[in-house]
């Protein structure tokens, strides 16, 4: 039943599931060793199913085969496609790592394509038998495979589109697209042989019109606001901007999400050029918020002002450990729009000291809420 | 006739079985020092839930006796005694729709009266009052935001036993620093969760000043069972007085009292987490905890006036000795405010249970808070640690605490 290189394999992994089970229990879980036994464990399991699958390569074995002989190999595009791959890892190492990334895959497949193709082509004479016993192997992994790029490809060009369109014209392709895809996806579910030639058609047709939309779409590039937004940096994680507002592309609707909106504490309002707070539970304003010690305390800002407005929370000062000088201690909400709103979450571990009492401000607005964490 | 005696003897035990689980829970409501009793209700809130279950409970008695009654009938009277098995039909119109409406009627009566009470306990918009809960493991901390009308004019913050006027619509805000707990003081109102980033809102108000027990219904892990709370009630007066008492400023103890060693005691070992709002170091400034570096969940209970309240440990343990407590438990409402407000005393505190909390908390109440396996925690505990005090040093803090009142 098993094969002798089978029994090898077998033997290493079940020897470095072993040797990882101990390593688990006796050294260190968390340990990069327990993965890399795991893999070496799974690495092997899957080279003895491969030896098992394919008797060891020996296709000569099955006794169809040998009654069927042997055929001359036929010609191959995958010498070409590992050319193309090498190219690409070449490019990739002096331009950009997704270059490199996609010729390492397009090595990897084609060498495994190249590799089961040349292995199969000694099966028999009967070259219809060769590519059974070649999609018996790879038939498994080539679908899915196809169907993750094809997916990939379209959801980029999708994209491509969807950025380069302005914001109300993006929702509404998006709606005809995919009522269309929903349309079709039920005449073919309802009309199956009707439709069956024409299916294949419909698909190319659809395909080059994305294709085409896609890449023209690229070649004009996202739309000017997003263009400018990454200019100044704005999707950076340590993008900061707590003071006046140096962009006009800013986010207007950062609305958030319903959950977030449901578990704040309390909202701090601006209007008429005041700011004033209202807690959860209490339908007055106050001056003053308690955030509760080390706890996630979500604040909703809501701006009733004429101006684009956003909420600062002053947090005193502190040392910078490696540098030693002293730095204010705070975040902000994005600019909101006249009747928006943000949520502001915090998580304050110590008590504010008198010196420096914690507060919520909004520039060019007098006046404060106090925070005090108890 | 061993095996008839055998069968006999089981049959005896399965009857004896069942006449003694009945007979616990028919002696079981008979129990007349039951805190947590929800049939006890205290306040309006409780008493909504008591009214609907007044009209539920009934209808639901009647409908599970009626249907194992009828089981029971059915299976004996159609035991296997070897008989034919009858003729087998499909269907039977008239029973079906009356085994559908009849239901669908009751649970729509039922329907109409629990909908009514889930939405009148919802309501907030008549709130006078509100504090915020958070829950952690294992036990609940309580802070007042500022409500000037009350006097409140600074947070006041506790933990263990929340204080509330009586005849006040109190919304409690509840949340979670680290698991799903769950609020319930069943003589004032119903279960509510505190989920770690929600705010959940729960009603309370109490008729009559007085203790209220209740437990944590959110299994927490291990101390779940030891995550206690009690509700006290006073009357308006009276919470003026707590109220005005827990914002009084911190007074250090005299120089050369034990009290002042064991505020040193506490500044050395006790301030890496707990805090005690005013308490200065020897330099004069602020003592500020650090519950975020040693404790998981980024807190630890606020010790200042701790003497005002009757139990620590998260409700688990009583400062007071058992005489004072029953003195203090079963006073009448009109008495219950001033010997409640009066505190811990030296004479009635229980210096057994403190010191050995202080001595080896886990000991006492089981806490991940062994040193040698906080690495999954990241060398945070979940409770109060062993922290190898001396004897001399119990004798020192203990007579510090008291001073906290």
């Amino acid at each position: 039943m098993f094969t002798p290189g089978s029994k090898y394999f077998l033997g290493l992994t079940g020897l470095s599931f072993a040797v990882a089970v101990l390593y688990l229990f006796l050294v260190n879980p968390t340990d990069l060793g327990a993965i890399a036994l795991f893999g070496l464990s799974a690495s092997g399991a899957t080279v003895a199913g491969f030896s098992l699958f394919t008797r060891d390569s020996d296709v000569y074995s099955a006794e169809e085969a040998v009654a069927a002989g042997t055929v001359s190999p036929a010609s191959s595009v995958w010498p070409m496609i590992l050319a193309f791959g090498t190219a690409l890892v070449l490019l990739g190492l002096v331009t950009n790592p997704i270059v490199f990334v996609l010729g390492v895959t397009v090595l990897v497949g084609g060498g495994v394509e190249w590799a089961v193709q040349n292995w199969a082509e000694g099966a028999s004479f009967d070259g219809a038998y060769n590519q059974m016993v070649k999609s018996r192997v790879l038939g498994g992994l080539e679908y899915p495979g196809l169907a993750a790029v094809g997916l990939g490809v379209i959801a980029f060009l999708f994209s491509r589109v969807m950025l380069a369109t302005s914001k109300t014209q993006a929702p509404v392709i998006f709606i005809i697209v995919s009522t269309i895809v929903l349309i079709i996806g039920m005449l073919i579910g309802f009309k199956p042989a009707v439709l069956g030639k024409k299916v294949v058609g419909i698909a190319v047709l659809g395909g080059l019109l994305l294709a085409g939309a896609g890449i023209a779409s690229a070649l004009a590039g996202e739309r000017h606001e997003l263009a400018v937004a990454a200019e100044e940096d704005h999707y950076s994680a340590e993008h900061r901007e707590c003071g006046e507002e140096e962009s006009e592309h800013y986010d207007h609707l950062a609305n958030n999400t319903v959950s977030l909106r449901s578990s704040v504490t309390a909202t701090v309002f601006v209007k008429d050029g005041k700011i004033y707070a209202e807690e959860v539970g209490l339908k007055r304003k106050v001056d003053t918020l308690t955030v509760r010690r080390s706890n996630n305390t979500s604040f909703l800002f809501r701006n009733l002002d004429e101006e684009p407005r956003r909420l600062v929370v002053n947090l005193g000062s502190e040392k910078v450990a490696e540098t030693g000088v002293v730095e204010k201690v705070g975040t902000c909400t994005q600019l909101t729009d006249k009747n928006q709103e943000q949520i502001l979450t915090l998580l304050i571990p110590k008590p504010a000291t008198a010196e420096e009492p914690y507060s919520f401000t909004v520039p060019g607005i007098e006046g404060q809420i106090k925070l005090v964490v108890p | 006739m061993d095996t008839v005696s055998n069968v006999n003897t089981s049959r005896h035990r399965i009857r004896n079985t069942f006449a003694g689980i009945a007979g616990s829970v028919f002696l079981a409501s008979c129990a007349t020092n039951a805190p947590q009793d929800t049939f006890q209700p205290k306040g309006p809130n409780s008493q909504m839930i008591n009214d609907l279950d007044m009209i539920v409970f009934p209808i639901a008695g009647v409908v599970g006796v009626l249907v194992v009654a009828f089981a029971c009938l059915t299976f004996y009277k159609y035991r296997d005694q070897g008989q034919a098995i009858p003729s087998q039909s499909h269907g039977k119109p008239v029973v079906e729709i009356v085994l559908t409406i009849v239901p669908a009627l009751i649970l729509s009566v039922v329907g109409v009266f629990t909908f009514r009470t889930i939405f009148d306990l919802a309501e907030t918009e008549d709130t006078e009052m509100i504090i915020n809960v958070t829950g952690q493991q294992w036990w609940w901390e309580y802070d007042y935001p500022a409500q000037n009308e009350y006097g409140i004019t600074q947070p006041i913050i506790s933990s263990g036993q929340l204080v509330m006027p009586v005849g006040t619509k109190v919304l409690l805000r509840e949340t979670s620093r680290d698991v799903i707990h769950s609020y319930w003081i069943p003589a004032l109102n119903g279960k509510k969760d505190a989920v770690p980033g929600r705010i959940h809102l729960l009603r309370l108000e109490a008729d009559k000043p007085g203790i209220y027990a209740g437990q944590c219904t959110e299994f927490c892990g291990l101390s779940h069972a030891n995550m206690r709370m009690e509700t006290i009630a006073l009357s308006k007066e009276d919470f003026a007085k707590w109220v005005a008492n827990q914002q009084k400023p911190y007074v250090s103890p005299a120089e050369g009292t034990l009290a002042k060693e064991g505020e040193g005691v506490f500044l050395n070992q006790c301030i890496r987490c707990h805090q005690v709002n005013g308490l200065k170091k020897a330099d004069g400034t602020p003592a500020i905890a650090a519950p975020d570096e040693n404790v998981y969940a980024g807190a630890a209970p606020n010790l200042s006036y701790l003497m005002t309240r009757n139990t620590f440990a998260g409700a688990t343990f009583d400062l007071l000795s058992k005489n004072c407590r029953k003195d203090v438990w079963e006073s009448a409402s009109e008495a219950f405010g001033a010997k409640y407000l009066s505190g811990v005393s030296e004479d009635c505190l229980d210096q057994n249970k403190l010191r050995s909390w202080l001595r080896n908390a886990p000991a006492m109440k089981p806490m991940y808070a062994d040193p040698a396996k906080l690495e999954v925690s990241g060398g945070k505990y979940r409770g109060m640690p062993n922290l190898g005090l001396t004897e001399d040093d119990i004798d020192k803090l203990v007579a510090y605490l008291l001073t906290l009142k």
